[in-house]
């Protein structure tokens, strides 16, 4: 479609064009950059040693992981451009996309299971990605989009004659029935993504949700119910393999060289960083000694290196952006924008602490990648997009009144 | 409108919600959440750092020892008597084995993928599997080692440090370098450099320096002897090579690397003159053959002046190479017995190991023995200087004394008689001790027992100086002195019924001839860096003055008339060396044991070197015999003091010390006979005389056409040679006659009408001497004139066991 002049543009579009909020898209920058560096100090030795995939190339996740990062901030830019209330359909798009991919997973396109004893991985062509990262967004979008106009929908008449009138007035009153839609979808993700097993992405996912149906004004009992309900679930899992996880959160030193080994490891790692850290790229427990240093550890090797001066400066920009991205959500045009961002910024939020939570052992050990900064292209990608997204809303908050 | 307002109230409510409830997640994303996460990474980074770093360290580095060369021990010529050389130690490191061979069967999975069999061989490795077993065979062949012992150590596959022998010879330890590099294991099978001890010159001097035990670490240290006294100087100290490596033990792509400098050990300079020392160990060992000698015994030679000691053996000793192999004929054969017997392995063992004991004892300190008459040298000294006794003193003996209730028996049944202190210390005689002792009283011999040292350690630095006073060898003052202490007393005036060490012996026996000064007796004369600074060295340390230099010059006179005949010490008589000394036959507590021992110091005018050697039980032929089986008479003057007398002269002459004859001595000198031919008979005759030899002619002419012996051979002075005035010279051979048991006018004589010289050796001097043999053997044919060196000993026996002298 060619593009409009300017001044043909409708007020929706003149909207739709203005500046992104810089603050928050520099952030964004400065953390992927930092990200892929880190990245390559990580993996250096990591792909040095490995002879059967990265053929002993010490930059060879760097480059992909680089190749990526350019990937996303296209990406980013793109959705930037992309006006936001589009998003409004596409969600449901989303969402279908987010079960379709999921339930692939525990086809032979998935994989994981092997290697990981998790089927989380879906290899589309020559893409290997986690479907749990679309369902992430996936459930944001749509909650978002269906909750900002809770206020405006009309509750559909109840027939007065019918027997069940009664029960449904009441479910009603209480702010139950509104409930069902969102917690059937959370409840089969949920149950989806606990097949493959995969908890953190699942408590991700459940966290951006009742994010945005907590920012939309659900009645705060209903959190204490969700909350109590996880807990079970929690509890109930503790009985399986993920007891083990405790029993090494709590005495990591008492299987030094089996479980307690990768916590260990990166104790040792961020012990050994000290005030100053011991320089970048001079890392010596990622010579072998913690496992995955590139991963979901990667953090470790920032503190070893960089110290607990760098570890802060890294957490800072985290807050920083987190806290902009709230700016952004209260400075929202509409209520959808305001939600998506919320959800998005809560989600991230989470992941940022259940990450640096497990490699500084507050928390039980959990397969959790860093946002920008733990080796995965689709997942940084995904990542970039969903700033994208911010950013779009950002787009159209209304210029201050000046004056 | 109405309905606007219905509708607007509740959005703005909600709108306020919203904003509110965002406010709060934005409040708990942004701020609230970081909270934990900076207090858990300053606790991690800033509390628990050092310990965190330590433990980091700890698995990143690869921390070893580098062993520091051990210092040199030297004798007090610069010998070395014990070095250091290069050695290695084999180190097997079963995890990085184990990884090795994973990498083995991943190569061989490769090349199993390539479809071209060319391609494929070339990817194969170039060597077979290493498997535990193969690894285990080769090491063991090579290093002689226990091939399951080997594997029971690469089955700890955790470990990184499993070492599998230390004290690799270099071409050893080549081997299994190749052996490694060879099959892919050179990062899993490491040969790691050390060091090993040698000991030159084997068994000399062993329990003096020691040896250095190696521990499985490779770390050393001293077990005995000055290896161990020294332990510290001599061992340096062991540096360290830190390196980085990864989780997998290979090198870190860094070079991080930490070096803590190897401090090379000292080296120590002895006092021990290794001559010396191998004359006394010569002398001791061929006792002990001559004279049947049981226990072994020990030589010890010291510096009078200084307490420098010279020469300290032992025997039984052993090879410092190999400590712990039993080389001592004596103990050999005891070890026969003990194997061959029906004892449990474990007693076997433990009486084998015992027998290692015996051979590092290092007797001359560790083991105290009744002095016997060396100790009347101490006494005669205290009477002396206390004036309870001078030269003019007279001493009666009828062969027996009486104290309290006992009769001491003296040496000689018969008693000596009457005898002036020279002849009584000569005679080495009992009863007259025994007034000595009397005269001196208790309380003041006992003081002089203090003051020789007999009740404290002498200091010196050696292993195993039993800790003194020690009240069970030695009375205590109240019970010496006491009314009931006569007999003490009596027992103690002949050096019986009481134990000394022989250092302490002859520290205080030093003290009575060195002018009064009781030395410290030492070893270490200095310690010197690589450099040849001196670090540390020791001077000669006065403990005190015992008795004066004027009592001291008397002692020495008469302790030389010792070793003239008729003395008891007379065997040990060398002409031109004044030799003065004193006989000694200890009892023991066993039947049939004596120790017969010679305390001898020359010159007599000025003691250069004072020695003291022992012979522990010579075998009796039959049991309750004062003979060996050799014909010896079991005492000190006849065993201990011919010895001593040679130590003594190879020593002197090895010390350059200047021959000293008396008149009578130069009578029967040699002389080298000069050139006379061609000179006339009254020249020739002159010359002679000059050279104090005496001239026979043969034939009538005016001038010398001949003579025997040749210009150059030494004769004894007053011989005849013979001038041939030109008559013929007979060139007809002669037979050497018998002399051995003749006295020496007998074989002079013999000799002579033979047309042979007599040349003696031992004793040159007195009487009563015999033969005991000759340098050629009887019947051999020798030209004329040829000199036959007889060796005289003295044809009586005087002195034995139980008699104390």
């Amino acid at each position: 479609m060619a593009r409009k002049a300017k001044r043909d543009r409708t007020v929706e579009e003149q909207l739709a064009h203005g500046p992104v909020d810089m603050p928050f898209l520099m952030l964004v920058l400065m953390l992927t950059v930092i990200g892929v560096v880190m990245v390559f100090s990580a993996s250096y030795a990591t792909a040095l040693y490995d002879a059967k995939t990265a053929h002993n190339d010490p930059t060879y996740y760097f480059v992909k992981q680089a190749g990526f990062a350019v990937g996303g901030v296209l990406a980013l830019y793109i959705v930037t451009k992309i006006d936001y209330q589009s998003f409004r359909w596409m969600s449901v798009g989303v969402l279908a996309a987010s079960y379709v991919l999921l339930l692939l997973v525990f086809t032979p396109l998935g994989f994981g299971k092997a290697t990981v004893g998790a089927q989380r991985w879906l290899k589309l062509g020559p893409i290997n990605f986690q479907p749990s990262e679309i369902a992430k967004i996936g459930v944001i979008l749509y909650f978002s989009a269906r909750l900002c106009k809770r206020n405006t929908e009309k509750p559909k008449k109840l027939d007065p004659r019918s027997n069940l009138s009664g029960p449904i007035a009441f479910l009603r009153r209480i702010g139950f029935t509104e409930l069902i839609p969102y917690g059937m979808i959370l409840g089969s993700i949920a149950v989806l993504m606990l097949m493959e097993p995969h908890l953190s992405g699942t408590l991700l996912i459940l966290l951006g949700g009742a994010a945005v149906l907590f920012a939309a004004g659900i009645r705060l009992q209903w959190f204490g119910v969700g909350l109590g309900g996880v807990a079970v679930l929690l509890l109930l899992m503790m009985a399986g393999y993920q007891s083990d996880r405790i029993k090494i959160w709590l005495d990591p030193w008492a299987d030094p060289r089996g479980d307690g080994f990768q916590t260990i490891q990166s104790l040792l790692s961020i012990g050994s960083g000290g005030l100053l850290g011991v320089g970048l790229g001079k890392s010596r427990q990622k010579f072998d000694f913690l496992p995955e240093p590139e991963n979901d550890y990667i953090f470790a090797i920032v503190c070893e290196e960089l110290g607990l001066v760098g570890a802060c400066v890294i957490l800072f920009l985290f807050a920083l952006l987190i806290l902009r991205g709230f700016w952004i959500a209260i400075h929202a045009r509409d209520r959808f924008g305001a939600l998506l961002v919320v959800g998005i910024m809560t989600q991230m939020a989470g992941q940022v602490f259940l990450n640096i939570g497990v490699v500084t052992n507050l928390l039980p050990p959990t397969g959790i990648s860093l946002p920008f900064f733990s080796y995965g292209g689709t997942a940084l990608l995904i990542q970039l997009a969903e700033m994208g997204m911010v950013l779009s809303v950002s787009r159209q908050i209304p210029a201050a009144k000046s004056g | 409108m109405k309905n606007d307002k219905k509708r607007q109230k509740p959005d703005r409510n909600t709108n306020r919600t919203v904003l509110r409830r965002t406010l709060f997640l934005m409040a708990m994303c942004g701020v609230v959440s970081f909270v934990p996460l900076i207090y858990k990474l300053y606790d991690l980074q800033i509390r628990q750092h050092d310990e965190l770093q330590a433990r980091a360290l700890d698995q990143q580095t690869w921390d070893q020892a580098v062993t520091a060369d051990r210092g040199t021990i030297y004798d007090s010529k610069g010998t070395p008597l014990a070095m250091s050389a290069e050695a290695y130690y084999i180190q097997l490191s079963p995890n990085e084995i184990l990884q090795r061979q994973k990498e083995y069967d991943d190569k061989v999975a490769k090349a199993g993928e390539e479809s071209d069999p060319e391609k494929r061989a070339k990817k194969m490795p170039s060597y077979d599997k290493p498997t535990s077993e193969s690894i285990a065979q080769h090491l063991a062949a090579i290093l002689d080692l226990d091939e399951a012992d080997i594997l029971k150590r690469l089955a700890k596959t955790e470990s990184k440090y499993e070492i599998i022998k230390t004290q690799v010879e270099r071409e050893t330890a080549d081997q299994v370098r190749e052996y490694a590099s060879g099959n892919g294991l050179s990062s899993g099978i490491y040969v790691q450099p050390s060091s090993k001890r040698y000991y030159p010159n084997n068994s000399l001097a062993a329990q003096v320096i020691g040896w250095v035990q190696y521990e499985d670490n490779s770390a050393s240290h001293g077990a005995y002897g000055m290896e161990a006294i020294y332990d510290d100087e001599l061992g340096g100290k062991v540096g360290r090579v830190v390196t980085a490596k990864t989780g997998k033990g290979t090198q870190m792509l860094y070079r991080y690397e930490d070096y803590e400098d190897a401090v090379d050990g000292n080296d120590l300079h002895l006092t021990i003159d290794a001559t010396i020392q191998y004359y006394c160990e010569r002398i001791l060992a061929e006792g002990i053959e001559k004279f049947d000698v049981q226990n072994g015994g020990f030589a010890i030679a010291m510096d009078p002046k200084t307490g420098a000691i010279l020469a300290w053996a032992n025997s039984p000793t052993y090879d410092l190479n190999t400590p712990r192999t039993i080389t001592d004929p004596i103990l050999k054969a005891k070890l026969e017995q003990i194997q061959n017997s029906n004892a449990t392995d474990e007693e076997k063992s433990q009486q084998s190991t015992e027998l290692l004991y015996d051979q590092w004892s290092n007797k001359a300190i560790n083991e105290p023995y009744e002095p016997g008459s060396t100790f009347k040298s101490m006494v005669l000294a205290a009477a002396l200087e206390e004036g309870v006794v001078n030269e003019n003193s007279s001493f009666y003996c009828s062969g027996v004394a009486k104290v309290a209730d006992w009769s001491i028996r003296c040496s000689k049944r018969t008693g000596h008689g009457a005898q002036t202190l020279a002849q009584a210390v000569a005679n080495s005689c009992n009863p007259a001790f025994i007034a000595i002792g009397q005269k001196l009283g208790a309380e003041k011999f006992y003081d002089y027992l203090e003051d020789f040292g007999f009740l404290s350690q002498t200091g010196i630095d050696m292993m195993g100086e039993p800790a003194a006073p020690n009240y069970n060898i030695i009375w205590p003052r109240d019970r010496f002195t006491s009314a009931n202490g006569l007999t003490n007393l009596a027992t103690a005036s002949f050096g019986q019924r009481f134990k000394v060490t022989p250092i302490q012996l002859l520290t205080a026996a030093s003290s009575v001839v060195n002018g009064g000064h009781l030395m410290k007796p030492y070893v270490m004369d200095s310690i010197t860096d690589a450099d040849g600074n001196v670090i540390e060295s020791t001077e000669p340390t006065e403990i005190r003055q015992v008795i004066s230099e004027q009592t001291s010059e008397r002692c020495r006179s008469i302790l030389e008339g010792v070793v003239k005949p008729p003395g008891t010490g007379k065997a040990a008589y060398v002409a031109g060396y004044r030799i003065g000394g004193k006989t000694g036959s200890s009892e023991t507590d066993a039947k049939d044991h004596t120790i017969v021992s010679f305390l001898g110091f020359a010159p007599a005018n000025d003691p250069q070197v004072i020695v003291l050697l022992a012979y522990d039980n010579p075998k009796p032929v039959a049991p309750g015999a004062n003979v060996t089986a050799g014909g010896w008479y079991i005492s000190g003057g006849n065993m201990a003091a011919p010895q001593a007398g040679k130590l003594l002269t190879d020593i002197l002459d090895y010390m350059g010390v200047a021959k000293q004859y008396t008149d009578e001595e130069k009578a029967v000198m040699d002389m080298p006979v000069p050139s006379l031919v061609g000179m006339s008979l009254t020249d020739a005759a002159a010359r002679l005389k000059e050279n104090g030899l005496d001239v026979r002619t043969e034939g009538e002419g005016d001038t010398v056409t001949a003579q025997i012996p040749a210009a150059g051979v030494s004769i004894p002075g007053g011989s005849k040679v013979i001038l041939y005035m030109g008559a013929e010279k007979p060139t007809d051979k002669v037979a050497v006659p018998n002399v051995v048991g003749l006295s020496r006018t007998q074989a002079q004589e013999a000799m002579t009408s033979a047309g042979l010289y007599l040349k003696s050796t031992g004793l040159t001097i007195g009487s009563d001497v015999k033969a005991e043999s000759q340098g050629i053997a009887s019947g051999t044919e020798v030209e004329r004139g040829t000199v036959v060196e007889v060796h005289f000993i003295q044809s009586t026996s005087s002195g034995g066991a139980g008699t104390g002298l």
